[in-house]
């Protein structure tokens, strides 16, 4: 990694009520309902507008879309009925906090901020495998964005490690792409929900390999193949492909809180049910705080309590 | 039939109503278009038919090759967005899906004239002495692809010796060849740094410093 100047010093600082860090449905949810509040909120909407739908084709499972609704789409109609009630949302990533006293204090790469109440909903990103070759191949090969990236497969030959619904999800997606497309996945059934694996195993395209984990990429200047290792029993065995994506689950975004929020030791960020964190005046919605569920429906549900609850806080301490 | 329905076109309208000065978009295609050139067109002239601060200009890469030369275009389609001055904000392939999001953008950015960019990233940029050249390769369906383009346009519009382009990887597949494009987004600085993914403002800052120290060692 390169490590970044120090930043956001060089500008005025801006004072809001609310500060929603992360723009995705938790964040663009509160930012609905603090708008209808009249309350001043800035979203810091960070590197993915909309987040996570954003990056899935299809959304089947977000209740008031009977015909289902691209992730593109829904994430585009979450922002524009936030900016509607005036959410003020910026491209903007928070790279500092500090939550010690009020107003709470955030920096970004290029603004300072100062906030009555914070929101985090920063949100979760796709884990790592951690394995050689996936960073040294990462754009050349190894991907996590299949509706940015399947463009580049057509004809060719993909592996997509993981076997949960996004895993499963992609994989379809791939399909429409690539010439064959292969599931590696650790366990001999599949985590996904029943629908898409009705799907998977109809689509001639997808074949599976069970039991077993990826250890390592291989290429030269592009992905060529994947090392393959059974876990039954015990074979290794090189798989030719051309492209490597990875579905294996997500991890929470909250390095930035470490010290500041109390978080599980998988770093979701601790909350009670009206998702209050450790600190009065910061609350939190959305998948950084949920290691269970990872819904849409959910992460706009824990957003509009957050905001709800962050409006009462502001109320009683403005 | 128009390419933007009504709803966007009443979403599009207003944001360019915010304009704070004129934009041209010069767009280049040719006598017998290119397989995106003839949207690309009506893209543009759509565009420009909603805001009076907009006006849109087409030119035949071939027939008006001196035009493209002074802009710099070499492939079509391309559109130059340019403001008060030409800041080298160039498009090559039509800006649908995603980067559609982009364009506007850069229409703002070349209406306005300045930046809301780090002064760390103002400062170098001020002291390039040598030209930069930011290609961002995007895909339309790619959620992560404006964060980079936008930002590379901005460096345009705060530097005189900056052009910035974003291509669609699948308009221009022998340039996605020759960078080894695999993902999106992927920027390449001078030919020699690249970034893949939607780099945050300081990384690309350092990557561009990265690109200037590799020409220095070079002579």
């Amino acid at each position: 990694m390169i490590s970044p100047e120090p930043t956001g010093g060089d500008r005025p600082v801006q004072a809001y009520d609310l500060m929603i860090l992360g723009g995705g449905p938790a964040g663009l949810t509160a930012a609905i309902y603090a708008g209808r509040a009249r309350v001043q909120t800035r979203v810091l909407g960070g590197t993915l507008p909309g987040g996570q739908p954003s990056r899935t084709a299809e959304v089947d499972n977000y209740p008031g879309f009977p015909d289902g609704v691209g992730g593109g789409e829904l994430a585009q109609r979450f922002t524009a009925q936030a900016e509607r009630f005036g959410a003020e949302i910026v491209p903007e990533m928070a790279t500092e906090v500090d939550f010690s006293e009020r107003p709470f204090r955030i920096r970004s790469a290029r603004s300072q901020y100062r906030a009555g109440a914070v929101i985090v909903a920063t949100g979760a990103v796709p884990r790592p495998l951690g394995i050689p070759g996936e960073e040294e191949f990462y754009g050349r090969g190894v991907s996590s964005c299949a509706t940015c990236d399947g463009f580049f497969y057509q004809d060719r030959e993909v592996v997509v490690v993981g076997g949960g619904d996004a895993a499963i999800d992609e994989a379809l997606f791939l399909t429409k792409f690539a010439r064959t497309v292969t599931v590696i996945h650790r366990r001999d059934t599949l985590r996904a929900t029943e629908i898409y694996r009705e799907q998977a195993f109809a689509n001639p395209k997808i074949g599976f390999i069970w039991d077993s984990v990826v250890e390592e990429v291989l290429g030269d200047k592009t992905v060529t193949g994947v090392r393959v290792h059974n876990l039954k029993n015990g074979d290794t065995s090189m798989i030719r492909t051309d492209g490597v994506f990875v579905y294996i689950g997500m991890e929470p975004q909250s390095d930035l809180f470490v010290g500041q929020l109390e978080l599980d030791p998988s770093g979701y960020v601790l909350s009670n049910a009206r998702q209050h964190t450790n600190v009065p005046g910061v609350f939190v919605a959305g998948d950084v705080q949920d290691p269970n569920y990872r819904q849409v429906v959910i992460a706009a549900g824990t957003g509009a309590i957050a905001a709800m609850e962050a409006e009462r806080y502001l109320g009683k301490y403005p | 039939m128009p390419l933007l329905d009504a709803e966007v076109k009443e979403e599009v309208a207003r944001r360019l109503g915010t304009l704070t000065g004129p934009v041209r978009l010069v767009m280049f295609t040719q006598e017998i278009e290119c397989e995106y050139c003839s949207e690309t067109r009506q893209l543009v002239q759509e565009v420009a038919d909603l805001s009076a601060h907009v006006t849109a200009t087409v030119y035949d890469l071939v027939a008006d090759s001196a035009r493209a030369d002074e802009l710099g275009v070499d492939k079509i389609p391309a559109i130059a967005v340019i403001g008060e001055r030409d800041y080298g904000i160039r498009f090559y392939g039509i800006p649908s899906g995603y980067e559609f999001t982009s364009l506007l953008a850069a229409m703002e950015t070349a209406a306005a004239g300045e930046v809301d960019l780090a002064q760390a990233t103002l400062e170098t940029l001020s002291r390039l002495s040598t030209p930069v050249h930011m290609q961002v390769f995007v895909t339309p369906t790619c959620p992560y692809c404006p964060q980079a383009v936008v930002l590379a346009h901005k460096m345009a519009v705060a530097s005189p010796m900056v052009q910035s382009d974003m291509i669609s990887a699948q308009e221009f597949p022998h340039l996605a060849m020759k960078y080894q494009v695999m993902g999106v987004p992927r920027t390449v600085i001078n030919e020699v740094t690249h970034i893949e993914g939607a780099a945050d403002e300081p990384v690309v800052l350092e990557k561009l410093r990265e690109a200037l120290r590799a020409r220095r060692e070079e002579q």
